[in-house]
């Protein structure tokens, strides 16, 4: 049984924005520096004032085969494009970088300062000129293919997505089936989204439970859509953010946070791609790293929402939405992640300690859903127990915000399109390890989370899902099989909720109960190993032999390589009568796991009815 | 020629930060080889005296601006929708864009306007572009009666709408067609800046 869902969005955006008065302000400022006389007298040369600045903030990107559209590596390329340069940078456009400067920083920060802003103006205004060749600093050297070397395993996308010439902004997940034939631990995932002046941002999600598959027309079509929801099992102890924009080396997890693979996992590329003007095939591929280290430290993503608060009136310029949650036991903060659709424009978070003082977490005043990223901390954040973590974020559904997806405005609610609109925090935060033999602080947080989602909207399905789960692996069954019975009450077809409400009760000793939660989830999703297999019991329960061999072989012919499947369908198959078969079936379970006590136990007491008897 | 020193007379006030470098050395210089565009043969080619009275439509692009490639599909349906009344061309203004590889961009793109390279930005001159994707409308006199936008897809450099809301182009290329004015013959286009130093 694989209780637990744990629903995880995936990325999505445009762009555009109204000038927020944040930018506004600081281009002001800019502009004044501009107009200092003293500075009008200095020479600005590229080899000197301006190369340094744009290797450092500019080449990551623009240089071949990297998502810019033209290469910034030389005078001749900075003269080339000098006046668009001295435009965007003095517009903050570029380089994107959407976090306000704050108390704290992050890695890979691409922020160019007044000076540097307007020492690019000066370089324009006066002729853009070269200067001293032995002032240049060296040109930045990118390696060829893979940023991480030759990756221990490649996969590419089955099949390429046609991205049309025109028309708005396309969302395409593909699915990647993991080579691995036995578990391993990734350490990177180098992601190569294809051409990468047409791939926005991608993001991988790690499904365990085959989600991304269902979606699939074909299999390897992929399928479309802005944001997904990946079941996992209960609380997939390796949560990491895996997030690809532009110009970002691959991320290389320490020693200790490496993510579990298992022959079974796919890997989901949620791309947001941008139409380029003609017709363009995009067939990713991603570039496995693996570790003989295993995790050690288990982060956790932690979600603050409310979702239920967006019902935006068309025209309202500021609507706000907040969430507060209280962090039930130490942790730190490794990277943070503010996600909304084009309505939002201002979006913030911060931490109120147990003190009283306050520190924010991030401000992105002017956001922009073309440029959203994973933003992480260049050192944790430390929280303390009872921290409250805070979102205020704020959306702008009138006409003056050109990047409305609806003209004229209307009444926007919470969803997954990108009409639509989300108000998401994500924060991977690493718990402190409990020294007093505590419960699991994984567990806390988790289960003060799906308190804290359900206060917050009572009609949160994965919230209700979420602790029945908790509360089942706390061996507490009763809370667990109200909040399973919550969860099919919001969702009355949902298999999974179906499947864990039928187990749960089934393992209450209530099978006439469980039975059709069971069927119910088998009509949803008729491949459902989980499922087959806990009718399977529930029919054996109740002495229903033959129905209880036709789910144990469908969930047998579903995973071959599952001991305790193939130790109930020998018990079926015993109970039956057919004791060859059922012989044959305990043996295999024990090829498969040598410790399986149901099979042993079996299999001995079949040797005891009838010693020596041939296969 | 009267058009030639209008337009340079005329500087587009939105855009103070900018100085254009290319308008000093330039003095009243009539059309000659020195000052035309050419067709991707290497041959001087004046797109309003080709004319033959109709409505002429520039457009200047650039092969590595984002923004004005974004705009293939919607050039090549306005060329088309107007096809036989307005003569659309596609003006390369950029020095270092070869013949050779605008032809290839224009496949890529599925390009079927002829296309111009104007590396004296003489064209840019008597159409007063400063952006790609920027286009100038001239009447059947030759006179320049817009410049500006295609449309409203971009408000700013970075800032797109999902769909554009106002189609400028098509309204100049309508009122030059039927004789009538326009509201603003001028708008602010959203781009790549065609007077980069080369």
């Amino acid at each position: 049984m694989k209780p637990g869902s744990q629903a995880l969005s995936g990325f999505s955006i445009f762009l555009a924005l109204a000038f927020a008065a944040g930018t506004a302000r600081q281009t002001e400022s800019a502009r004044k520096l501009l107009s200092r006389p003293a500075d009008s007298n200095t020479q600005v040369t590229f080899d000197r004032d301006i190369a340094p600045i744009i290797f450092h903030n500019c080449s990551q990107c623009h240089h071949p085969g990297e998502a810019g559209p033209f290469s910034l590596l030389t005078y001749a390329d900075a003269k080339t494009h000098g006046q668009q340069i001295a435009f965007v940078t003095q517009k903050l456009i570029m380089p994107p970088w959407l976090p306000d400067p704050g108390e704290t920083n992050f890695t890979e920060e691409l922020r160019l300062s007044q000076e540097q802003i307007a020492t690019i103006q000066r370089w324009v205004d006066q002729g853009e000129l070269e200067g001293n060749p032995a002032d240049l600093p060296p040109k930045p050297v990118y390696a060829a293919g893979w940023q991480l070397g030759k990756p221990d395993v490649i996969v590419r996308a089955e099949k390429p997505y046609l991205l049309p010439a025109s028309g708005s902004d396309s969302y395409w997940n593909f699915v990647f089936r993991t080579p691995v034939q036995h578990s391993r631990w990734l350490k990177a995932i180098e992601i190569r989204p294809g051409d990468k002046r047409l791939v926005h941002h991608a993001n991988v999600l790690v499904d365990r439970e085959e989600s991304g598959r269902r979606l699939e027309k074909e299999p390897g079509d992929g399928f479309g859509g802005m944001e997904l929801i990946i079941e996992s099992e209960a609380f997939d102890p390796d949560s990491h953010f895996l997030f690809w924009k532009p110009g970002s080396p691959p991320y290389v997890e320490p020693d200790g946070m490496a993510l579990r693979l298992d022959k079974t996992t796919d890997l989901i590329l949620n791309t947001h791609l941008q139409p380029s003007g003609k017709p363009e095939l995009i067939q990713p591929t991603l570039g496995l790293y693996f570790t003989d280290k295993p995790a050690t430290m288990h982060p956790i993503l932690l979600q603050l929402e409310n979702d239920r608060m967006l019902d935006i009136p068309p025209g309202d310029k500021k609507f706000p939405v907040s969430d507060d949650f209280v962090l039930p036991v130490e942790a730190s903060v490794l990277a943070i992640y503010p996600h909304a659709h084009y309505l939002g424009k201002d979006l913030l978070a911060f931490a109120t300690f147990p003190n009283g003082t306050k520190m924010t977490l991030i401000h992105i005043s002017n956001w922009d859903l073309n440029w959203q990223a994973v933003y992480r901390y260049a050192k944790p954040v430390d929280l303390p127990a009872g921290t409250k973590i805070s979102m205020r974020f704020t959306y702008d559904n009138s006409n003056e915000n050109i990047r409305n997806p609806n003209q004229p405005p209307k009444r926007v609610v919470a969803g997954n399109r990108a009409v639509d609109e989300m108000a998401h925090l994500w924060l991977q935060v690493l718990p402190r390890e409990s020294t007093d033999g505590a419960s699991d602080p994984l567990v806390q947080i988790q289960e003060a989370l799906a308190l804290h989602h359900i206060q917050n909207d009572p009609e949160n399905f994965e919230a209700h899902y979420n602790l029945g789960a908790l509360l089942q692996m706390k061996g507490d069954g009763a809370g667990a099989v109200e909040q399973f019975t919550q969860a099919v009450r919001i969702h009355p077809e949902d298999p999974i909720a179906n499947n864990a409400l039928g187990a749960v009760l089934l393992a209450s000793g209530r099978v006439d109960e469980a039975i059709p939660h069971l069927n119910q989830a088998l009509k949803g999703r008729p491949n459902y190993f989980d499922a087959h297999y806990n009718l399977g019991n529930a029919l054996a329960a109740q002495n229903d032999f033959a129905g209880a061999l036709s789910h144990f072989r469908a969930a047998v012919r579903l995973n071959a390589q599952d001991a305790g499947a193939e130790a109930n369908l020998g018990s079926a198959l015993a109970e039956m009568g057919n004791i060859k078969e059922a012989r044959r079936h305990f043996e295999r379970a024990l090829q498969i796991d040598p410790k399986n006590e149901l099979a042993r136990e079996n299999l001995e007491q079949l040797n005891r009815n009838a010693p020596g008897r041939p296969n | 020629m009267d058009r030639y020193l209008h337009a340079l007379r005329v500087l587009r006030p939105t855009l103070v930060l900018i100085t254009v470098a290319w308008l000093a050395p330039f003095g009243l210089a009539s059309r000659s080889a020195e000052n035309t565009a050419f067709d991707l043969a290497g041959n001087p080619v004046d797109p309003l005296k080709a004319s033959g009275g109709k409505v002429v439509v520039l457009v200047f692009v650039r092969t590595d601006c984002p923004v004005s490639n974004r705009y293939a599909p919607t050039i090549q349906k306005l060329s088309a929708a107007h096809e036989g009344k307005a003569l659309f061309w596609l003006v390369y203004p950029s020095k270092s864009e070869s013949s050779e590889a605008i032809r290839k961009h224009d496949r890529e793109y599925g390009y079927k306007i002829a296309s111009l390279r104007d590396p004296q930005k003489a064209l840019v001159k008597l159409s007063e572009a400063q952006i790609t994707p920027e286009t100038a409308v001239f009447d059947g006199k030759g006179h320049l009666v817009y410049h500006g936008r295609i449309d409203n897809l971009y408000e700013e450099f970075g800032r797109a709408r999902t769909v554009a809301t106002t189609h400028e182009l098509e309204d100049a290329i309508e009122a030059a067609l039927s004789g009538k004015s326009l509201p603003a013959s001028s708008t602010h286009a959203v781009g790549c800046y065609i007077s980069d130093l080369e």
